[in-house]
């Protein structure tokens, strides 16, 4: 990456060298002019020659500045953009597993924070350093050519500015880490109260609260305080350093003026020098506590690339066979569990969907149905030899050709903040005008979208439209159809929707799911009564199977559900004894 | 970071907004003294900086220009003076600043967190706990940098420019004429580069909240990206904003590029127009050299306000959006107030009656019908119903947590209108199902940090709740930390660990919300007993799930589409064959056969 942009930063470099270099050469130029004011006595053509030449020097400086500028705080930021895009890039390729146990506020952070960390220390940083070697050794140089021991005793203080700057930066730092702390501490608290703020109300403990929080904001205000401290008394100390220095060239520099062994000139130039010293001495301070927290930052962010991609992307050539995908599915004896020391989440699964034939699962929350089709889709790795698509294990199909067979709906709806065109087009961007309509139409969710006055360009989200919980099922819904997968997969996707819109929904799609293999889960009975087959799952296994009517008569697991549901719809029904007032 | 973005978090404000200001300001008043104090430092601060330039005039022109060393001797010591007092001036100016900005943000955060204390649930409900921890802590975050930089910033930059005019001018006002004649343009042009900067930074915010925004939705939707295998598409779209980040990022980089080496050309064109003037001045003997090399020192002092003029605006002029959210949200009333002289009922007996309440969540979507019913103090009732039928609702009203929309509520004959809130809360134990537990230790989640309930009463009340013996073999007890760092209570404990809250606070009356989750037999037993502690010398109103509740209770109110169904005893709604033997027959029935603890309505 750094070679991408190598040029860029060597133009930088050279371009900042020059600019410290033309910066150097003004106080000479000063020096010159006072110099031939009191020298010469009596007006000379140098009188205007020097403040011309000093107006072209910061002209030139200027042009070079720009450059340098452009250039090395431009390489920092195209690193940063670079290297975000890249660790991006590896995330949309991890398991999901690695999302589940990492905090998404932890990620932004990673791909946030700590980029802007790492670039600070790749733009200042080498600014810094740079500045540093060049002022210094230029600046020293010429100091030394206009009086060497007037050099040595002004240098005597300046060191402390880096050791102050070393010093309590450290310091600085670790006070902000704490005072970040607290500051965490301070948000946790408002977020439990405001999220317990039942229980604080019901118990009438809102002054107590308060107290609680007017305790920790105290001492937060405390830490902040301290924290300010160490700054004021950083910033007025190097004053101080700088001060004394200048007071040394003003006694010493003075009486050499005095004896006529210094001109007024060399004294201004002298002072000018130095007053150019304190610079890339207070940065080369900051640096070395900055190079602490950046090399911390890019540790976090190698650490993410540093996780393993998920198996299906890991194999690059497989070869892709031509003829499409019929759909038939079929698992043999599938056992998984999501990692050691986790329960079996399936237990030996043998089922067999022929190509568009209908299979119904039902089953309580966490009985595995959702794992089952995880492991079809490959969103999780399933073992080899159990799961197949025509015949062919699913780990040896190229991950695009399996998800391209694949229509999902899954049980949490997620729509990105963009059209709906966008949103829909998500399974199949080179659909046209007429699919994207069938797909809105199939789906029901057509009427909807011509109510919006931007139809299909309306955006969804915080920022655009609300979508009840209906229409965002929906929308997924024409996601998935759009596609015209051979196979599709509607894992609880209406669950929010009552039964009466579900079976319309279902009778819509009736013709669209007669000519594909469809898998539905659900766990009401409503949804899969008119399946081929039905799997009733529990605990990982598939306790009982068959068709509606073989289920009902065998009066087992599937019965008591069905009798169950059939009681709640009738309570449902109940109408009110009142009507609306 | 973990946060989305509101639209009203987009506001960019003003820079200045006086009545915005004015209010901001009113922190400020308890501490004037100090600001006073503080503001006089900065002053005498930015004295000893311009002494320093005019000392150096004085050492050249009046001691060494005629060889006076102990002259010298002496500048050199008023010099080094400078420096010291500059050393205690700006530390006193800087610490005296950052104290009073530091407890003006504690009282206003403090206001704000109490602001929020009383709001009602129908406000907390509208507005997400995300929003509200903005508003209290980040918003006010950026204020504090508005006492820290912004305005103190500001000001000592004023002084400071103005001061070194001023010192120019009297040290020679022909040169400083000349000298400060670019001056009006730089003013120009660093107003011009401030509305580029400016402009640049508001983008580059709302970028970076769409890179924030795209890169949250990205992960959240990381499941459905990968099983449409759509991995391509998410990453363009992403590499998209990264890039528009970049490019605006550079177009600042640009402007700073720009105006920095510009305002160096002025130094430096000021510099050789003062070498020049002044040296003709001098040739003419109208002037003395050591001003020309005190105005060069001066000239280099006076360019750096003007270049950190646009991060101060940036900062102004953020502080001033957030004020504006802040005063927003203290601006929302207190809905449910207090009223003025509360009533108190003559005994605390425990006595509650509903007369044909209404309550609506939603303008014209009640959720409770003229709800009806009276509940003798002492009473035990059940309240049975499906999920969403208005158990809960008749809950929240009770505690007054919604203002109800039509009839009353009485508690102890009192309207609860007319009661004090805090007061009549506390007459009302209120046990949730899921027990909500703050960080800290057992204790004070059984106290809720309240210091009357002493050390006795914490132990006495978890013994009546079957949850002392299992306290007290932690090792540190009463003491050991729950949440993240401590233990984790299992579900069963969480309840216990309610009833000794309840127990503890001993209200006349008990609402109880009963847990649907299932524990273990023991654990089952262990709740039974403590429940029954629980319900002694009591009115209760339980929304119950256990089969034991039903068959203890005096009565069962069965609730149905926000309305009372029908009520009576147990076996009084069975033979009734109505909505509530259906009811029994779903949730409980499974139960008498030893089945769960308790039962979920399976929907």
């Amino acid at each position: 990456m750094i070679v991408r942009y190598r040029l860029l930063l060597i133009a930088g470099v050279v371009a900042l060298i020059a600019t410290d270099l033309m910066g150097m050469a003004i106080p000479w130029l000063i020096k010159g002019g006072i110099d031939a004011i009191i020298g010469k006595g009596g007006v000379s053509p140098s009188l205007i020659k020097y403040p011309l030449m000093i107006v072209g020097a910061a002209l030139l400086q200027a042009l070079l500045r720009y450059f340098w500028r452009m250039n090395i705080f431009g390489f920092s930021r195209r690193i940063e953009r670079d290297l975000r895009g890249e660790v991006f890039a590896h995330l949309l390729k991890l398991p999901l597993a690695y999302f589940q146990h990492m905090k998404t506020g932890d990620l932004m952070s990673r791909l946030t924070n700590d980029m802007q960390s790492m670039r600070e220390l790749m733009g200042f940083g080498s600014l810094a350093i740079i500045d540093t070697a060049v002022i210094i050794t230029g600046s020293l140089s010429l100091m030394i050519a206009i009086d060497p021991v007037l050099t040595f005793w002004s240098l005597l203080c300046l060191p402390f500015i880096s050791f102050s700057v070393r010093f309590f930066g450290n310091r600085i730092f670790q006070k902000s880490w704490d005072v970040q702390q607290h500051l965490s501490l301070l948000s946790t608290y408002v977020q439990e109260n405001l999220s317990g703020i039942r229980v604080v109300q019901a118990y009438a403990q809102e002054e107590n609260q308060i107290r609680g929080f007017q305790r920790l904001s105290a001492e937060y205000r405390r830490k902040n305080l301290w924290l300010a401290t160490l700054w004021s008394v950083l910033w007025p100390l190097m004053r101080i350093f700088a001060g004394i220095s200048a007071a040394i060239v003003l006694w010493l520099g003075g009486r050499k003026v005095m004896q006529g062994a210094m001109t007024l000139g060399e004294f201004a130039a002298f002072n000018g020098y130095l007053a150019m010293l304190t610079w890339p001495l207070i940065a080369v301070g900051h640096v070395v506590n900055q190079y602490q927290r950046g090399a911390a930052a890019l540790s976090r962010i190698i650490e993410i690339l540093d996780v393993p991609v998920a198996p299906g992307y890991r194999e690059s050539e497989l070869p892709t066979p031509t003829e499409p995908i019929r759909g038939d599915v079929e698992i043999r004896n599938l056992n998984f569990s999501y990692g050691d020391g986790h329960p079996p989440a399936l237990r030996g699964i043998s089922l067999k969907i022929p190509a568009g034939a209908t299979c119904g699962i039902i089953g309580e929350t966490g009985s595995g149905k959702s794992t089952l089709v995880h492991l079809l889709l490959r969103l999780f790795e399933p073992p080899p030899g159990a799961v197949f698509i025509d015949s062919t294990d699913v780990t040896t199909i190229p991950l695009p050709r399996l998800k391209a067979a694949i229509g999902f709906v899954s049980q949490d709806i997620f729509l990105f903040s963009d059209t709906i065109r966008e949103n829909i087009l998500f399974g199949y961007r080179d659909a046209d005008r007429e699919a994207l309509e069938e797909s809105a139409r199939i789906a029901e969710i057509l009427p909807s979208i011509r109510g919006f006055t931007r139809q299909f360009d309306t955006i969804l989200g915080e920022r655009g439209v609300r979508l009840s919980g209906g229409q965002k099922q929906r929308t997924a819904l024409a996601r998935a159809i759009v596609k015209n997968p051979p196979v599709l997969i509607l894992d609880d996707a209406f669950s929010s929707l009552d039964t009466e819109t579900e079976d319309d929904i279902l009778n819509h799609l009736r013709e669209f799911m007669s000519k594909r293999t469809t898998i539905l889960i659900s766990h009401r009975i409503s949804t899969v009564k008119g399946a081929d087959m039905i799997l009733y799952m529990r605990k990982g296994e598939i306790i009982e199977r068959g068709i509606h009517e073989e289920l009902l008569n065998r009066r087992g697991a599937y019965y008591r559900l069905h009798q169950r549901q059939q009681l709640t719809r009738e309570v449902d029904e109940m109408p009110r004894r009142e009507g609306p007032r | 970071m973990s946060e989305t973005m509101h639209p009203e978090d987009e506001i960019f404000g003003k820079f200045y907004d006086a009545r915005l200001m004015g209010r901001i300001l009113r922190y400020l008043k308890p501490y004037w003294k100090l600001l006073v104090l503080s503001l006089l430092f900065l002053v005498l601060y930015t004295g000893t900086l311009l002494l320093g330039p005019y000392l150096t005039k004085i050492a050249i022109d009046q001691y060494i220009s005629a060889g006076n060393l102990d002259g010298l001797k002496l500048v050199v010591m008023a010099y080094l003076g400078t420096v010291f007092l500059g050393f205690f001036f700006l530390f006193g100016e800087t610490y005296i600043t950052e104290y009073t900005g530091q407890r003006a943000m504690h009282d206003l955060r403090t206001q704000i967190f109490a602001h929020l204390q009383k709001q009602d649930m129908a406000y907390l409900d509208r507005n997400p706990v995300g929003r509200l921890m903005t508003r209290t802590i980040n918003d006010v975050e950026t204020l504090n940098e508005l006492f820290s930089t912004g305005v103190v910033g500001l000001l000592g930059d004023a002084f400071t420019v103005f001061g070194i005019a001023g010192a120019m001018l009297l040290l020679d006002w022909k040169l400083a004429l000349v000298t400060l004649a670019g001056f009006p343009l730089i003013i120009y042009l660093s107003r011009f580069y401030r509305r580029r900067a400016r402009d640049v930074y508001r983008e580059s915010r709302l970028v970076l909240g769409r890179l924030n925004a795209n890169l949250q939705e990205s992960i959240a939707g990381m499941g459905t990206i990968q099983s449409f295998g759509q991995e391509e598409k998410a990453y363009e779209r992403f590499q998209g904003i990264n890039t528009d980040y970049r490019d605006v990022l550079l177009r600042g980089i640009r402007y700073n590029a720009l105006f920095f080496p510009v305002i160096e050309v002025f130094s430096a064109l000021t510099i050789g127009l003062t070498l020049w003037f002044g040296g003709r001045l001098i040739l003419g003997h109208a002037l003395l050299p050591g001003v020309i090399v005190a105005f060069i020192q001066y000239i280099q002092r006076m360019y750096t306000p003007i270049r950190d003029i646009a991060e101060k605006y940036n900062i102004m002029q953020a502080a001033m959006a957030s004020s504006e959210r802040i005063f927003a949200l203290l601006d929302t009333e207190e809905k449910i107030r207090n009223p003025l002289v509360p009533k108190v009922p003559r005994q605390f007996q425990g006595a509650v009656e509903f007369k044909d309440v209404w309550l609506s969540y939603n303008p014209g979507e009640p959720v409770l019908r003229g709800i009806t019913f009276r509940v003798e103090a002492g009473e035990k009732i059940a309240l049975v119903g499906a999920t969403g039928g208005g158990k809960t609702s008749i809950i929240a009203a009770l505690c007054r947590f919604y203002e109800i929309e039509r009839g009353s509520i009485l508690v102890d004959g009192v309207d609860i209108r007319e009661w004090n809130k805090q007061d009549l809360r506390r007459r009302l134990g209120l046990v949730l199902q899921d027990v909500f537990l703050f960080s800290g230790d057992i204790a004070g989640n059984i106290t809720l940090g309240d210091p009357r309930i002493s050390e006795e009463q914490i132990h006495a009340a978890s013994r009546r709740a079957h949850i002392a013996s299992y306290i007290e073999q932690l090792p540190a007890g009463y003491r050991e930390e729950v949440q993240e760092r401590g233990v984790t209570l299992s579900q069963g404990q969480r309840q216990l660990l309610s009833f000794a809250r309840a127990l503890a606070f001993d209200p006349r009356i008990l609402i109880l919300d009963e847990a649907t989750s299932s524990v273990d037999t023991r654990t089952e037993t262990l709740i039974q007993e403590a429940l029954k502690e629980l319900l002694k010398d009591r009115t209760a109103l339980i929304i119950a799930h256990r089969l034991s509740t039903i068959k203890n209770v005096n009565r069962i109110l069965v609730i149905h589409k926000g309305e009372l169904w029908e009520e009576g005893s147990h076996q009084e709604l069975l033979a009734r064959q109505g909505l509530y033997s259906r009811l029994y027959e779903l949730q409980y029935q499974a139960q008498e056969h030893g089945g769960n603890g308790a039962h979920s309505p399976v929907g």
